[in-house]
């Protein structure tokens, strides 16, 4: 039944990202009214999938990449409901809603039959750990998307060619504030997730655990990620250079979520 | 049209921009403080039954409905005189600058006004809240009833549909609006910005008062002449609206302050590009709008390709302002053709009202002959009172026999109705 609900909240997100292409790029208000309902419904959708899914399991947190990809896919589709809702803007969602697909559509289709096989898999602090570094990767990429968006925008300004009244691109300073609050969101969350990940692994596995490339990784993204925040807060870092920064860091999260192959800890197996 | 001839007739007298230079316009000007008591004066005109006055910096308009059935009817000539004696200016100067139309002509020009198709600059939103304001105080002094009432919020609901289904309203055609409208996709909201002017000029003042309009909350002046800065802070100055003076030897140093810059010295180069550059230093590479109205400008053009400045010169706006009247054009041709339609479909339904009304009014008299007969009938029969099946059946008998005998009366005044619909369509 779980994967019904994904399979109908897929469709949704489907619909809403078509949607969301007039509403924001041909300022087609009627189609604001069939994304943000179709994506509302599909995050619900997802919700009640993913709940069933871990309560059937009798488990609190996903155990494969479908699961976690799943899992983040709710979370972009939750960010994208917020900015609208916050900043009444769906443009986000030109970008968000198709990742939002391509990560529910895969686990929808073809769920995976990995598994972590650990006895602490169903310990309240490591659904903790997991859940804080999902929003943090969330935050991250909304960050990144935000990025994008002023860079547009503000390359439009300064060619000066038209000022349409509704354009489908947010104020220069609202992308600007939504790049930044995001990544002070994420900062926490990642320290966080990081911490409570390493204090469960050392009760559980020892030492060792500092060895595996994930950790290694975790922690070079932890510093990229502080430091990017650092140089945005100090020289106010915008526009081009702020879109490479963050680029820089999501490739570095992108290779920390790779590295779950080489790592002894993380490694997700078949059963 | 007959309903109109029949109950009244609608006149509209009124000077606007094209027809009225703003001397004359200015003295026939009603402020909104007499427009009550102005609505209810030509209200009381002899034959005037039903009035309203919109009185707006471009145009001043008398639209009435004339009692046909009064011997002394208000001429357009009489109208003149409520002008003469409300605003003590003759009616023989006014005259010559005066648009008259009736009826169709009426309604139409309210529609045109309404969804600012009349308006000076095309499709500036202003307008329709004037037109209500005006049909509040008519409303307010009772004024208005059967006909303009109805007519009013049918212009309204044009006017809506005009905005809804064209972009006449939706770009800027002003440079001070067009900065404006540019200083908001930069910083979006502009309220707690702060805007400084450098010179002192017409057209910088102009677009500091549209920013402050648009929410700035601060304005700086820096001019070679303090005292005359300080005399365009002293104006600018509100309770909301905090005004300083910048020396204008100190002005690289304080104008990262400010988020919106408006220069108009034409003294040339008063920003460089190192200058911008230590600027954005400052304010730790927060944008900054340059708004450059100064011929020779003032700022240098290469300042737009730094990271978070945006220059724009005269030229820029106005091509912006251009492109954007072009725009307005286009749209104003569909909202006429809205407009049009939606006149003939005013009319049409006002030629049809006299059938209706006809309809009502021989069911409400067939009726009333019914139930007096049942009256007299239940009288003769108080000695037998009818048991209530033997009610209900005489109450079915003579209903039926009302609309069999009514059937071929409302049959062609109904057709008469369909008959205007199709038309209409």
């Amino acid at each position: 039944m779980s994967l019904l609900w994904l399979r109908v909240a897929v469709v949704l997100y489907g619909i809403a990202a078509l949607a969301v292409l007039p509403a924001a790029l041909y300022n087609r208000p009627r189609w604001r009214h069939v994304a943000l309902p179709a994506a509302l419904a599909g995050a619900f959708f997802h919700f009640v999938s993913i709940t069933e899914t871990l309560y059937a399991a009798h488990r609190a947190l996903p155990v494969d990449t479908h699961e976690t990809l799943s899992m983040l896919g709710l979370l972009l589709a939750a960010s994208f409901l917020l900015l609208a809702a916050k900043y009444k803007t769906v443009s986000f969602g030109i970008f968000l809603l198709p990742v939002v697909v391509l990560m529910t559509i895969v686990p929808a289709f073809r769920p995976g039959h990995e598994t972590i096989a650990y006895p602490f898999i169903r310990t309240g602090w490591l659904l903790l750990h997991v859940a804080l570094l999902l929003a943090a990767y969330a935050a991250l990429f909304l960050s990144l998307i935000a990025s994008l968006l002023y860079l547009i925008q503000e390359r439009r300004l300064k060619q000066k060619r038209t000022i349409p009244k509704r354009s489908w691109l947010p104020p220069l300073e609202t992308t600007d504030q939504i790049a930044l609050k995001a990544l002070l969101f994420g900062l926490p969350c990642m320290t966080a997730g990081l911490l409570i990940g390493s204090v469960v692994a050392l009760q559980t596995i020892g030492p060792a655990f500092f060895a595996d490339p994930k950790v290694l990784l975790s922690l070079a993204m932890w510093i990229a990620y502080m430091l990017m925040i650092f140089i945005r807060q100090h020289s106010g870092l915008r526009g081009r250079r702020a879109v490479y920064l963050s680029s820089f860091v999501f490739l570095v999260v992108l290779a920390v979520w790779s590295a779950n192959a080489l790592s002894a800890v993380h490694r997700f197996r078949a059963p | 049209m007959s309903q109109i001839k029949q109950s009244g007739s609608l006149l509209l007298l009124g000077v606007n921009h094209t027809t009225a230079p703003i001397d004359v316009r200015e003295r026939l000007a009603i402020p909104i403080s007499r427009l009550a008591d102005a609505t209810r004066t030509l209200a009381h005109q002899p034959g005037v039954r039903e009035a309203m006055i919109l009185s707006t910096c471009n145009r001043v308009e008398l639209l009435t409905v004339q009692d046909d059935s009064q011997p002394v009817a208000t001429t357009p000539l009489g109208l003149l005189n409520f002008l003469h004696d409300y605003l003590s200016l003759p009616a023989a100067e006014v005259r010559p600058h005066v648009y008259e139309f009736r009826e169709r002509e009426a309604i139409r020009h309210l529609f045109r006004v309404a969804s600012s198709l009349d308006s000076m600059v095309v499709g500036e939103p202003q307008i329709l809240g004037q037109v209500k304001e005006s049909w509040n105080v008519a409303r307010e002094v009772g004024a208005v009833s059967s006909m303009l009432d109805p007519l009013l919020q049918r212009a309204f609901s044009v006017a809506k549909r005009v905005r809804t289904e064209t972009h006449i309203g939706s770009s800027s055609v002003s440079i001070a609006s067009v900065a404006a409208e540019l200083a908001r996709k930069i910083f979006g909201s502009l309220a707690g910005k702060t805007v400084l002017i450098v010179g002192a000029g017409k057209m910088s003042d102009l677009a500091a008062r549209h920013l402050i309009q648009q929410g700035a909350t601060t304005l700086l002046v820096s001019n070679r002449t303090e005292a005359r800065a300080e005399k365009i802070a002293d104006s600018l100055r509100t309770p909301a609206i905090t005004t300083g003076v910048i020396p204008f030897e100190q002005l690289h140093e304080q104008s990262h302050r400010a988020d919106i810059v408006i220069t108009s010295t034409g003294a040339g180069q008063v920003f460089t590009p190192e200058q911008a550059r230590a600027l954005l230093h400052r304010r730790r590479n927060r944008p900054v709008f340059f708004i450059d109205i100064a011929v020779p400008r003032d700022v240098a053009p290469e300042i737009n390709n730094l990271e978070g400045c945006f220059v724009y010169d005269m030229d820029d706006l106005q091509q912006l302002a251009a492109q954007n009247q072009a725009v307005r054009s286009r749209e104003a041709e569909a909202a006429e053709t809205i407009v049009t339609k939606e006149v003939a479909r005013y009319t049409d339904r006002l030629s049809q009202a006299p059938a209706i009304a006809a309809i009502k009014e021989l069911q409400l008299s067939a009726e009333a002959v019914r139930q007096q007969e049942l009256a007299r009938t239940a009288a003769r029969l108080a000695t037998q009172p009818l048991t209530p099946e033997q009610q209900a059946a005489i109450e079915a008998l003579t209903k039926s026999l009302t609309a069999k005998l009514l059937h071929s009366q409302l049959t062609a005044l109904r057709s008469e109705i369909v008959s205007g619909d199709d038309q209409e369509s």
